[in-house]
């Protein structure tokens, strides 16, 4: 007798110690997370509900996760799940008018707008913060997902492609014309406004 | 045959390229042509400033209240 509460006593101690290791290291990424979840919906309220939505539910499913393996890439996945099924359905099919352009479309019209050759600071100089941020919310949700977590989150191609259950090739071609319909946005916003 | 337009595959592998997912062969060949090319050159120094200045500008800090908030969703101990 008293062996079996003393077992189950030191479980439920290293349990315990593995959870309290968990949301620690969980808590530690949130500004990372943040960066990508406040760019992954249009208000800061929206990335406030979903990082808490997000939260509690890897601290409910904490054995879940594997440890060693990239918990920032498991705490996303999470988040983009339930930012999907927040029925974000309803916004508008991808835009895919205006594909043809090539990469090289936004400093072309800007160059070509100018009256005297630009350098490439210059023409980066005519771009606020504020264009940056309204051409990415602009770009339809399919892609800017994709944008955001390669080049704000840092994450790569097969990262990107595990957090949102799609396939490599379509990271890369989501990439790819994302980026494409962000500069046509940003050129609108530039030099579109001119008459 | 089609006649191999340097500038054109240039631009086709300019996002693999800044996203550092060529092979070490392509980004070479890559690499030697915009050495030799200025309109590359010049846009593909564009395309990185670009995405540079879009990451710099879509940074947003997280409040701290919401950390305090996220910090309480923890599991009490006992």
């Amino acid at each position: 007798m008293g062996e079996t509460p003393d077992t189950e006593g030191r479980q439920l101690a290293v349990e315990a110690r593995d959870r309290v290791r968990f949301e620690e290291e969980a808590l530690q990424l949130a500004d990372q997370v943040y960066r990508v979840a406040r760019r992954l919906v249009h208000s800061k309220e929206e990335a406030e509900d979903l990082m808490q939505e997000t939260y509690a539910r890897a601290f409910r499913s904490w054995r879940s996760y594997t440890p060693g393996t990239n918990l920032r890439a498991w705490l996303l996945r999470i988040l983009t799940n339930l930012n999907i099924d927040r029925g974000r359905r309803q916004q508008r099919a991808p835009d895919t008018t205006h594909l043809e352009e090539s990469d090289y479309f936004l400093y072309n019209r800007i160059q070509g707008d100018a009256s005297e050759s630009l350098d490439e600071e210059r023409v980066l100089e005519r771009l606020s913060q504020d264009d940056i941020v309204d051409a990415l919310a602009a770009v339809p949700h399919d892609f800017r997902d994709v944008i955001v977590l390669v080049d704000i989150g840092d994450f790569s191609y097969q990262e990107a492609a595990q957090i949102l259950d799609i396939p490599v090739g379509t990271v890369m071609s989501r990439l790819h014309r994302g980026r494409r319909i962000l500069k046509r946005h940003l050129a609108e916003a530039t030099v579109g406004d001119g008459d | 045959m089609a006649t191999f337009d340097p500038c054109a595959w240039c631009e086709e592998i300019l996002q693999p390229y800044l996203d550092r997912h060529l092979t070490e062969r392509e980004r070479a060949e890559a690499q030697s042509h915009i050495d030799q090319c200025g309109y590359c050159a010049k846009r593909y120094r564009f395309e990185s400033g670009l995405r540079q200045f879009v990451r710099q500008a879509a940074i947003e800090e997280m409040d701290p209240a919401l950390k305090e908030r996220l910090a309480a969703l923890r599991t009490p101990l006992l």
